[in-house]
């Protein structure tokens, strides 16, 4: 039990620094969340295409946003910004599949 | 005193080292014997049944069947087994689409699934050492389909594709059509996808048509070349998922109608049919012994059929080439027996006429022997030689099994067709001709007669 308390205490300093790190990055300054900054390699392209419809939409729809206030030199009023606490990884599970088969792929070819 | 025998062999073998070693080998171990083994079946106490035929063969084949065909679609999910049919190498909980190809691949097997009005089957093929690989995934592909929404809106294409080939052969066409137009419900769904429901058909509307219909009572797994106890030891685990009859399809109501497709082809295709025997039915033998009677097919590869008593009665009637051959299908509930002509669009008229008044003579009574004893022959003949092959054999105790939880030996079938009497096959063309008549063309249709003018 004792050896368990420092480990929390870190824990909990890493989360203070994630979130510091998140608004650091000021992405979510655009309404952006994480997943729709991943650089759109062919895995990611293919993990979007596998989006369901909402999803997709509501990513389009923040990507067009962002590019529009980019253009504008400008960043959405603060209470629109996202929250850290907001920011779902809505493509993660499907990033994570689309690897997993690639790696399979990549299994199979080397037998 | 295994190796006194095996001396005494090799000194009569002597002048040949070869031969002497192989029977050396021989009797090292016992004897090999094969003795001819009864085609097995099992009922298991969900309703799943279970058949196999020890064949000794060294590939071997499984199949899983499921009455789940396009008959127990309904109007909201019309097309789902077109589908589901193209689905069968996708994504399961236990193997990917990638690894079911590649692993069938691998060990040289090959998976196919096929579906019919009533029944769905994936088989498997195999070389016997591999069976357990390729069992695998026959398994995952029946049991737990994951149906991913991507996965199943790529497969778009291939129904186009699948309707586009099968528009190139108006006999499909005829033969939708004409089950369209006989039946008010249930057999009268498509094989084919209808095109409003094509992209339209969701991942969930495909697994609640597996969840209701793929269930142990309306499954059957089907070997052959593989050991009975291991096939039912299979089954016992893995297909006893589903517990239920799952969803009952409705009885077939036959209606008979007509359905007419104009085309810009100079030929016409007509098939002018009746409500024939249902397969488990005491009429559908003397069915099949008067579409043999009728001709059902050339004999002789691009030879003529002109055996047949309707190619005899249509060619008095005209000198431009046609084809001619009675159609049978039978169902579980109901059944569908007609004649199929292709002829010249203006000979239309009198190329049908001649059929159906070549049943009509049947039906009066002018049956010679010799056309009875030749179709019977004809009949056993296309049967023997049907379960002669693994896909047939297959085929054959599936259906079997599905529909009555038992298989019938060729001497019983045989039996069956050696028992009908002149008089069966009479009394079915009168059937033919009194019944309610059910008609599908396609072509040029300018003097093809309307079904109430037969």
């Amino acid at each position: 039990m004792a050896a368990r308390a420092p480990v929390a205490a870190s824990g909990r300093f890493v989360d203070v620094f994630r979130k510091w790190y998140y608004n650091a990055c000021g992405f979510n300054k655009l309404g952006l969340m994480r997943d729709d900054t991943i650089d759109e390699g062919s895995d990611v392209k293919e993990a979007v295409r596998r989006l369901p419809e909402p999803l997709y939409n509501e990513r389009v729809f923040r990507l067009k946003r962002a590019m529009d206030l980019s253009m504008k030199h400008q960043i959405l009023p603060k209470d629109q910004w996202t929250k850290f606490e907001q920011d779902v990884k809505y493509l993660e599970p499907y990033l994570q599949e689309v690897i997993r088969e690639r790696k399979e792929k990549e299994e199979w070819d080397k037998k | 005193m295994r190796g006194i025998r095996g001396i005494s062999q090799l000194s009569r073998r002597l002048y040949a080292a070869q031969a002497a070693r192989k029977v050396d080998f021989a009797a090292a171990g016992e004897p090999l014997k094969f003795v001819p083994q009864e085609v097995q079946v099992t009922k298991l106490p969900s309703g799943l049944v279970i058949a196999s035929l020890e064949n000794y063969s060294p590939a071997s084949r499984i199949g899983v069947l499921v009455r789940a065909g396009s008959r127990y679609e309904t109007t909201d999910n019309l097309g789902v087994t077109h589908l589901l049919r193209l689905a069968a190498s996708l994504t399961t909980k236990g193997a990917s689409a990638f690894r079911i190809c590649r692993g069938v691949e691998a060990v040289g097997g090959s998976l196919s699934v096929s579906s019919s009005r009533e029944t769905m089957s994936y088989t498997v093929d195999c070389l016997r050492d591999h069976i357990d690989t390729v069992m695998e995934y026959l398994i995952n592909v029946t049991t737990a389909p994951e149906f991913r929404a991507w996965e199943v809106s790529d497969l778009t294409g291939r129904v186009n594709l699948d309707k586009k080939l099968a528009k190139q052969t108006p006999q499909i066409g005829v033969i939708e059509d004409l089950h369209a137009a006989a039946y008010k419900n249930a057999l009268s769904n498509s094989l084919y996808c209808p095109d409003f429901k094509i992209g339209q058909i969701t991942t969930e509307q495909m697994h609640t048509f597996v969840q209701n219909n793929f269930t142990s009572a309306r499954m059957a797994l089907v070997g052959l070349g593989v050991d009975h106890d291991m096939l039912k030891q299979v089954g016992e685990q893995f297909l006893n998922i589903r517990s239920g009859a799952g969803t009952v399809g409705s009885k077939a109501l036959y209606r008979g109608g007509e359905v007419r497709h104009q085309t810009g082809a100079g030929l016409v295709h007509a098939l002018v049919a009746i409500e024939g025997a249902s397969a488990t039915s005491a009429e559908a033998t003397a069915f099949s012994v008067l579409q043999h009677v009728l001709g059902a097919g050339p004999r002789v590869k691009r030879g003529s059929s002109s055996t047949s008593t309707l190619t005899q009665a249509i060619s008095k009637v005209t000198a431009l080439p046609f084809d001619a051959s009675a159609f049978n299908a039978n169902y579980t509930d109901s059944g569908l027996f007609g004649l199929y002509t292709i002829c010249q669009a203006n000979a239309v008229n009198d190329v049908i006429k001649a059929a159906v008044g070549q049943v009509n003579a049947i039906a009066q009574g002018n049956l010679a022997a010799a056309d009875l004893s030749k179709a019977k022959n004809q009949l056993t003949a296309d049967y023997l030689m049907s379960i002669e092959s693994s896909e047939g054999l297959m085929d054959v105790i599936g259906t079997h099994v599905l529909s009555e939880g038992t298989y019938h030996t060729p001497e019983a079938v045989t039996q069956k067709i050696n028992a009908v009497s002149s008089a069966d096959v009479v009394n079915v063309a009168k059937k033919f001709m009194s019944g309610k008549k059910t008609m599908a063309s396609s072509g040029n249709l300018v003097n093809t007669p309307f079904v109430d003018e037969i």
